[in-house]
């Protein structure tokens, strides 16, 4: 869920909740205060019977008013306790109310009933004792209140609307250097050198997160960087030995009069070192690879290239017997010459190696891609694994890096190299 | 032939010194910057291997020197940067060859037979070794009058072993010149065999004396013996 729905969802929530809140504690202030506006209205009118009372020693005359009903009932002494109530009040249809009412003038409830206010108090005439009931419409009161309930609910809504708009348009630009970072994340490459931008933002914590991502990143690269130098480093310091162990060897076996146990000897080690030429080799290889340091490019045309290539491994694959067949497009591709005379190399070297005694190779280069697919184990390869540093099958003689160097130079050409096993033939396949 | 070495790493300058020393070849080393550059400015030689790397200063400015004094010496840069820019530098500098380190004794002497060969044979291309004449331009052999036709293959082998008269070249030499240095097959180097088979039969076919040997299963010997 984004932080946008999530803040919304509560940010809603809370507002409804408090808005009720507030709404029903609105309504009760201003239905008290009413309420005690009728209450006085009742109590002068109590006050005014009583003084009439007092004035005239018998009762008013009962009246009516459109809001007012006042009864007289006989009652036994002291039986009266004086209270306010909430009751009814029956109002009937005035004459002239229009033709609406009048319908109902010949019927029996000649009116309607209405919310109303009453007082019950006593008065005390001559030596009779009256309960004197004082009722007050309250429909105005209470279509008061109604109003100012609509308009405090009005208020809520128009509220939230704008609260959703402003939500939608604002924090979405509150939140656009967050997203720049991710971006700025989600592109971040290691190997790149491209840095990740400071972020102009006025806000603190975009700011603080921007920093720190610009640190980690800088800090990730250094180190990146220390580990190919060591490599390199390390690579470069290598090729002196194995230069001197080299040119000992050649030194040695011109001192002739050798057995067989001891040229068997001497051709092994001369096996190894080569190997490990081949590998120090491949791993300055694939730093500079990574560095990019091997930029110079040029159009080429690949089909000349793969023909040199072919008639260059012709005496190894024919000595094994493998057939090689070929089919190949004119396809002009800008490439580093070097690299793309190293991808070549491995990928027909390959399929020269795990190849079996009159096996097959089949080399096919169209407009879109080049394949090599050769006879081998009768095995499907891990196409997960076969690109990884130093995975190699048990029976290879190989560095383990040869699919790994392809890899990346398909990579830094912006090409794809797949695998796939089909009908006993190992595929590779360089994507342009 | 007077061949200077400029290499700070003793063992491989021994090496090579030793490779090179044979009747008709004066060897001389140096293994600093300073000796370097005083022996090129008091002698004259057909070929100077120089590494880029030396203790007191960069092979490069022994390389410029020379050529700001005119001196006509072939030059061979050995270095361990395989770098294109290294190269171009050297070759543009006026270098006439740049071998990367590390490579076969045999190798480095066909590279320094070559140079010494363009420089000393000016306007003549013609290589021969007893029957055996080969016209450099054209790219062709002859045993005697008869002409023997070689891939460009065989042709790079057998003047391969014209540069390595009388030396045991090994196998991984043999693969590394003829099919560089990618070449990745260590575990069976039974292809050369077949190689060096058919050219001998050429040759020998074409009436020229059978001069190459094995030795020992580690290599062959291209001999007069």
């Amino acid at each position: 869920m984004k932080l946008i729905s999530r803040y919304n969802r509560v940010n809603l929530i809370t507002t409804i909740v408090v808005m009720l809140i507030t709404g029903a504690v609105y309504y009760q202030a201003i239905s008290w205060i009413l309420t005690r506006q009728k209450d006085k209205d009742l109590r002068d009118e109590e006050q005014e019977i009583f003084d009439y009372v007092t004035l005239n020693h018998h009762l008013p005359q009962t009246f009516q008013t459109t809001d007012e009903q006042i009864t007289f009932t006989e009652a036994s002494p002291a039986t009266v306790n004086r209270e306010f109530v909430d009751t009814t009040y029956f109002k009937q249809w005035d004459k002239d109310d229009g033709p609406h009412h009048r319908r109902h003038h010949y019927g029996r409830g000649k009116g309607e009933y209405e919310p109303g206010r009453g007082l019950i108090t006593s008065v005390t005439v001559g030596d009779k004792y009256y309960k004197v009931l004082i009722v007050e419409s309250t429909v105005e009161t209470e279509d008061l209140i109604r109003l100012i309930f609509t308009i405090t609910i009005g208020v809520i809504l128009l509220l939230l609307l704008i609260l959703v708009i402003t939500n939608r348009l604002i924090l979405k630009r509150l939140w656009q250097p967050f997203y720049d970072i991710m971006k700025e994340l989600r592109l971040f490459n290691i190997a790149d050198a491209r840095k990740i931008p400071k972020l102009e933002t006025t806000i603190d914590e975009f700011g603080e997160l921007n920093d720190a991502v610009v640190d980690m990143a800088d800090k990730a690269k250094h180190d990146y960087k220390d580990l190919k130098t060591f490599t390199e480093n390390a690579s470069h310091e290598l090729l002196t030995p194995i230069a001197v162990i080299n040119s000992k060897l050649d030194t040695l076996i011109q001192t002739e009069n050798f057995s067989e146990r001891q040229s068997k000897i001497l051709n092994d080690l001369y096996g190894a070192v080569s190997r490990l030429n081949r590998l120090n080799q491949s791993l300055l290889l694939l730093v500079k690879i990574g560095n990019h340091l091997l930029h110079e490019r040029k159009q080429m045309n690949l089909k000349l290239l793969v023909e040199d290539m072919i008639a260059q491994f012709e005496e190894i694959y024919q000595d094994r017997d493998i057939r090689l067949t070929y089919n190949l497009t004119n396809k002009e591709i800008y490439a580093n010459a070097y690299l793309a005379e190293i991808l070549l190399s491995n990928l027909l070297t390959n399929a020269i190696r795990h190849n079996f005694t009159g096996g097959r190779i089949i080399i096919t280069l169209t407009e879109n891609s080049l394949t090599v697919q050769n006879t081998g184990d009768e095995t499907s390869l891990n196409d997960e694994k076969i690109f990884a540093r130093f995975h190699k099958s048990s029976s290879s003689e190989g560095s383990g890096l040869g699919l790994t160097i392809s890899k990346e130079i398909c990579e830094s050409f912006g090409f794809s190299l797949n695998y796939s096993f089909s009908e006993r033939f190992h595929t590779f396949t360089v994507v342009f | 032939m007077k061949i200077l070495i400029i290499e700070d790493e003793e063992g491989l300058r021994e090496s090579i010194e030793e490779y090179f020393t044979e009747a008709g070849n004066v060897c001389e080393t140096a293994g600093n910057y300073a000796t370097a550059l005083t022996k090129i400015n008091l002698y004259r030689y057909d070929c100077i291997l120089l590494d880029i790397t030396l203790p007191g200063g960069n092979g490069m400015d022994i390389l410029k020197s020379l050529k700001e004094n005119n001196y006509p010496d072939g030059v061979l840069i050995i270095s361990a940067k395989n770098s294109l820019d290294d190269r171009l530098d050297g070759l543009n500098l006026g270098a006439d060859d740049y071998l990367v380190k590390p490579f076969h004794l045999s190798e480095l002497k066909a590279r320094v037979s070559a140079i010494i060969r363009r420089k000393t044979f000016n306007g003549s291309n013609q290589l021969i070794f007893n029957e055996i004449n080969i016209d450099l331009l054209a790219k062709e052999v002859k045993v005697g009058k008869l002409p023997v036709k070689l891939t460009r293959k065989e042709y790079a082998l057998l003047l391969y072993f014209l540069a390595n008269k009388g030396k045991v070249v090994s196998k991984n030499a043999i693969a590394e010149h003829l099919w560089g240095d990618g070449i990745d097959m260590a575990n069976n180097f039974d292809f050369i065999y077949s190689h060096i088979k058919n050219i001998r039969k050429k040759l020998v076919e074409a009436g020229c004396n059978d001069y190459i040997q094995a030795a020992y299963g580690m290599g062959y010997k291209f001999t007069e013996q």
